[in-house]
């Protein structure tokens, strides 16, 4: 565990966190971040864990991008959590959320099958029992993963390389978000190299409170990074969950050597495509796109400290309108809003 | 390396109003910040000058500038000319957002706090203006049941003390209706206050038992949004006055400042970087090219013709304090301090301020930063803010003022480098 993210001195109790807590301002039933993460955490005793203030926080990160002084309250939260887990038994609810992509590997061969599945009115009721919300549409298994589609792929070789991580979501349930990032690299004369041996981030296994499978997962996928990035290749993220996770979320929460030099090399796909601008090397050859467009910036992108580079890329496209939603936290955060008693407050 | 014209480190107040100031002359203004600055720390109110060094009562924030003799403060730096210009640049600012401030350079200004003391303030929201409680034949101090931080009780006494026994002075106290959860505060209620009907229900309730014409002391909870509507259904459906008393953070006032300054520079297209912790400069030849944030990936670097400087004092992380000495922790400038064993004064509030309070960075008279020779340090570097040397906002009350004139002075000039 990083001794660093143990930041709760640092707190001043400003309560600036609390002021833009989303979960504080849904629900009054939370104490805020300032008081579930660095006041409770000077009470907490390993093995002694009892307080649950912790299942409010759904790990958004508002209160970081908030504190003027540098405490990691949401990692302090979800390192409660995971003290708490050690000794408390986790819900089928929590277990089903955090492993979708065991789910996925049973269910993307059979998608069309998995997905008739679980959209029938008793899956839908079983899940309500286990408190898994079916009023809003789940997210689909794609019929064919990312990487099954990648590799029917027939790209172009250039020396520029980079290997993509992508993730769950866009593995096995948005292929087409990877096979587009495919497109605009290959546009850009880089070839995009997708290993298959990555797993999960993890992200969804922190926030319920899994940190062993999470750490796991951390340690696999940073020996396989390292791989790639000892030899020099950029690593490209499109998720930005996926992003903050193995840059910042594995080095606050555990201490895996090297973490901090693969993390150097690991780029958001819109960053890297203005860095190529930067460079002059970027293709700007667009076609215009007529018509306004909102863009929501996520949360797990604006604390990663780079502004929002998807805005100033899409700036570039003739006649494309690009409208800001300021609209802070989406609420979901993941699959924080797919749980019944959170629901309401997503 | 990304490239901008003017790059802003800091995003409390004096870092907002220089971006704004900037932009009027620049195009690519980018403001990077690390947390968000202390604007709702504070009540939101723009203090210019209320007690001379002396302790005295100033008659009112310009015949106040007009008799500050510091050579050292950031006013006498700027000059009394520049400080009214950005006042009143931010009067404007507040006037076309659609929350015009009220308050002038010409008369002194009262806030009312949760102590029920007065304090004399320049430019504040007209929600706080605390000039009915002179006229008012009656005044009502409103709490809420639940909410901690605000004892009507005792604001009654404080305001008793000053304001004298003659007034009929009543409490009135009402349930939040937000028994349930958490400690209630300020922005609870606010949030509640948010929506028209719960106004409504708020201003029924006090028509029941006040006639019109009180003064309605109560804490900041009219509304979160920079606008008046609450106010002005809350008056209209009254008839009485309401005064938004200072109090403790959560300052509801001063997040509506903050939300509107921070609409304000989206509006005109400046670039807002959050969670950019700034750690260092590349320096050439007494010229700032770039500065870098370092983020738990790598290190980004950013890239300016002029940049401003307004990371705070001791709370905001813009002067670092050590056993013995202090400094400043991206550019390494000299901070003037007195000698260790003055830091300290051993009375608690002292009528000419805190040793330590003065605590800074000197600067010239563009507000650039000079060495104990008075060399300057940095040509396109332009300090605004608590992290200026010579001044001590709590005893002098100048709060936001000197955020306010230093901001929008460094931002102008920033603005206006040419490569």
């Amino acid at each position: 565990m990083n001794h660093e993210a143990q930041s709760a001195d640092k707190c001043i109790a400003c309560s600036s966190c609390t002021v833009c807590c989303p979960v504080a301002e849904a629900t009054r039933e939370y104490v805020g971040p300032k008081m579930a993460g660095p006041v409770m955490d000077r009470f907490r005793r390993p093995g002694q864990q009892n307080d649950v203030t912790f299942e409010y926080c759904s790990n958004c990160k508002n209160c970081d991008i908030t504190c003027p002084s540098g405490v990691s309250v949401s990692t302090l939260n979800m390192l409660a959590k995971n003290e708490y887990y050690k000794t408390h038994r986790h819900t089928v609810q929590d277990w089903l959320l955090s492993h979708i992509e065991t789910l996925a590997k049973i269910a993307s061969p059979i998608a069309a099958l998995a997905n008739l599945g679980r959209d029938n009115p008793l899956s839908a009721l079983i899940l309500e029992k286990l408190g898994v919300v079916t009023s809003m549409p789940m997210p689909k298994f794609a019929s064919r993963t990312f990487l099954q589609e990648f590799k029917r792929l027939k790209q172009q070789s250039y020396p520029d390389k980079v290997v993509f991580f992508p993730g769950c979501f866009i593995s096995y349930n948005a292929p087409q978000v990877g096979l587009d990032l495919v497109a605009v690299m290959q546009a850009n004369r880089h070839e995009v190299i997708v290993p298959d041996s990555f797993k999960c981030c993890g992200s969804p296994l922190v926030v319920n409170g899994y940190m062993d499978d999470a750490r796991k997962n951390a340690e696999h996928n940073l020996k396989e990074l390292k791989k790639w990035t000892d030899q020099g290749y950029p690593i490209i993220t499109c998720c930005t969950s996926c992003g903050l996770m193995i840059k910042q979320e594995y080095q606050e929460l555990f201490e895996i050597p090297g973490n901090k030099e693969v993390a150097a090399k690991i780029y958001d796909a819109q960053e890297y495509l203005l860095e190529l601008m930067d460079a002059g090397k970027l293709n700007t050859a667009f076609s215009p796109v007529e018509g306004r467009y909102l863009y929501h910036a996520p949360c797990h992108l604006r604390v990663q400290g780079m502004g929002r580079p998807a805005v100033e890329l899409l700036r570039l496209v003739p006649k494309l309108e690009i409208v800001e939603a300021n609209a802070g936290c989406c609420g979901l955060s993941g699959n924080y809003g797919f749980k019944t008693d959170k629901l309401p407050i997503a | 390396m990304r490239q901008y014209d003017v790059i802003v480190i800091g995003g409390g107040l004096a870092g907002l109003l220089a971006a704004a100031a900037a932009r009027k002359s620049a195009d690519k203004v980018l403001v990077l910040q690390k947390g968000v600055g202390a604007i709702a720390v504070g009540g939101g109110s723009i203090d210019v000058l209320g007690y001379g060094t002396d302790g005295r009562l100033l008659p009112g924030p310009q015949a106040g500038l007009a008799m500050l003799t510091a050579p050292e403060h950031p006013y006498s730096k700027i000059g009394a000319c520049l400080v009214a210009e950005g006042l009143y640049f931010f009067s404007e600012l507040t006037a076309k957002a659609g929350y015009p401030y009220g308050g002038s350079l010409s008369t002194r200004g009262w806030l009312v706090t949760a102590l029920g003391t007065l304090k004399p303030s320049a430019f504040f929201p007209r929600s706080m203006d605390a000039s009915a409680l002179g006229t008012a034949p009656e005044i009502a101090v409103l709490g809420f049941n639940e909410m901690k931080d605000f004892y009507p009780e005792l604001v009654v006494q404080g305001l008793k003390q000053r304001l004298g026994t003659n007034k009929k002075y009543r409490i009135i106290r009402i349930p939040s209706g937000l028994a349930a959860g958490r400690d209630v505060n300020s922005l609870d209620i606010a949030r509640n206050l948010d929506h028209p009907a719960n106004r409504q229900a708020l201003a029924l309730q006090l028509k029941r038992t006040l006639p019109a014409g009180t003064a309605i002391v109560l804490p900041p909870v009219l509304g979160t949004k920079p606008d008046y509507e609450a106010l002005i259904q809350l008056e209209q459906e009254t008839g009485c006055v309401f005064i938004e008393a200072a109090g403790l953070p959560p300052a509801v006032t001063g997040l509506r400042l903050q939300s509107l300054l921070i609409n304000h520079l989206r509006d005109e297209g400046v670039e807002i970087m959050e969670q950019a912790d700034v750690t260092g400069a590349l320096v050439e030849d007494g010229v700032c090219r770039a500065v870098y944030t370092d983020n738990f990936d790598r290190r980004r670097t950013y890239g300016a013709r002029a940049f401003v400087l307004a990371t705070g004092g001791f709370y905001g992380g813009g002067l670092l304090a050590g056993i013995e000495t202090v400094t400043e922790p991206i550019f390494h400038l000299p901070v003037r301090t007195a000698p260790r064993d003055e830091w300290g004064s051993e009375s608690l509030l002292p009528e000419d301020g805190q040793p330590f309070a003065k605590t800074g960075i000197a600067v010239d008279a563009s507000l650039r930063p000079v060495n104990a020779a008075g060399d300057i340090q940095l040509n396109n570097l332009y300090i605004a803010g608590r992290n200026l040397a010579g001044y001590d906002n709590c005893m002098e009350k100048s709060g936001n003022g000197v955020a306010v004139a230093s901001g929008y002075y460094a931002g102008k000039l920033a603005g206006e480098v040419r490569a």
